[in-house]
């Protein structure tokens, strides 16, 4: 019997199409109506950040951010997600900064715990990446410069 | 497919429901980790919680993806879209909370709702340990659970006690339920996207069957 480490659901399983149109249509209803209650514009944030398109993370961050500012008793959800739409938009850094507010008022906090692994993971894969393209661009360089001094010197003769 | 091959890892998916704080995500971290938090350090589930648990049931390998939502009301719209494709569900209360005892009808019709009928129903009344502050007893559950077509168990996720038992509980009634593994009945137990939601609700159903394939595939 094995358990796998506990995981930020909410990372990778996005809604449907039709699932963030309903949350969609309904916040847009009340923002004709000129009072967006903070249940529907949550709802609607959480489905855009957790989309896999940026525009709909971008948007969606933004919603919580006003969410953050106004409803204090929304706050622990509102840096969960936060946190998770900054990680899925690659803002490690940012993400790392929300949900390090939150693991500093709840330090047991599971889900924010799984999502902290992902986030250092994800630093760990730009690292990577970072150093690989240092590396290609420190290669390429020298080639470049071993050619320019070949050259060089069969002109010089 | 039916649950056939003693080779290939059956998948199957659960969902915990039921009120805030009576012990939903204590009886999943139980189960995966044997471990406990007490309730000072334990926090109110965000959304929706998600963990994978590989068990043999009968010589069967099974492969469990446990989803642990939120009781809290403000998350009762956003995470009905989780019921999608679930096989099995565990509905919680807490022995010693009658308000979480007489909130099941709730959360029966809004099952009634999302999942078709042939989904195992298992009702838990966890926190036994706190036997002497007990409002809810074992007798009057057992017999609600019964009209309610539900397996019945009575648990703690802090003592330890009957909690591999509920899981292994369910997850046999599931391999032996042809109704989840047919699939043309598996089709049926889709989340139906016409009935209407919870009253007052935000209805967040699937229509597409991207959910059941995604934890078809996987044979790792």
């Amino acid at each position: 019997m094995s358990t796998e480490l506990p995981y930020a659901a909410d990372a990778e399983v996005s809604l449907s199409y039709d699932e963030l149109e309903v949350l969609r249509l309904q916040y847009e209803r009340e923002q004709l109506q000129a009072h967006v209650t903070v249940q529907t514009k949550f709802n609607y944030a959480w489905g855009l950040v957790k989309s896999p398109l940026r525009e709909h993370q971008v948007e969606g961050v933004r919603l919580l951010q006003d969410l953050y500012r106004s409803e204090p008793a929304r706050r622990r959800e509102c840096l969960y997600y936060l946190a998770l739409g900054h990680y899925k938009m690659g803002n490690f850094e940012e993400a790392k900064q929300f949900n390090g507010l939150l693991l500093e008022k709840e330090p047991t906090n599971l889900q924010a715990m799984s999502l902290g692994q992902l986030i250092d993971k994800g630093v760990a894969k730009e690292g990577y990446i970072g150093m690989a393209l240092v590396g290609g661009a420190a290669a390429l360089g020298t080639l470049v410069l071993a050619g320019l001094i070949r050259r060089a010197t069969r002109n010089h003769k | 497919m039916a649950p056939t091959g003693t080779q290939s890892t059956i998948n199957v998916k659960l969902l915990l429901i039921g009120n805030s704080s009576v012990g939903k995500s204590s009886l999943l971290l139980r189960f995966s980790d044997e471990q406990w938090l007490p309730e000072d350090e334990s926090s109110a589930t965000i959304g929706v919680d998600f963990r994978v648990h590989r068990m043999d049931v009968n010589g069967k390998k099974v492969k469990l993806s446990i989803w642990d939502t939120a009781g809290q009301e403000r998350f009762r719209t956003i995470t009905s879209s989780y019921y999608r494709g679930a096989q099995g569900i565990i509905l919680v209360y807490d022995v010693s909370s009658r308000e979480s005892f007489d909130a099941l009808p709730r959360w029966y019709s809004e099952l009634e709702t999302y999942v078709s009928e042939s989904v195992v129903k298992i009702l838990v009344g966890n926190k036994v340990d706190k036997e002497f502050s007990r409002q809810v007893p074992a007798a009057e559950a057992a017999a609600f659970a019964q009209r309610m077509n539900s397996l019945f168990i009575e648990a703690s996720a802090k003592t330890s006690v009957n909690v591999q038992e509920t899981f292994r509980e369910v997850v046999e009634k599931i391999l032996d339920t042809p109704a989840l593994w047919d699939n043309g009945a598996s089709k049926a137990q889709r989340t139906d996207g016409g009935r209407g939601g919870v009253p007052g609700g935000v209805q967040v159903v699937g229509l597409s069957d991207e959910q059941a394939e995604q934890g078809g595939s996987c044979s790792c």
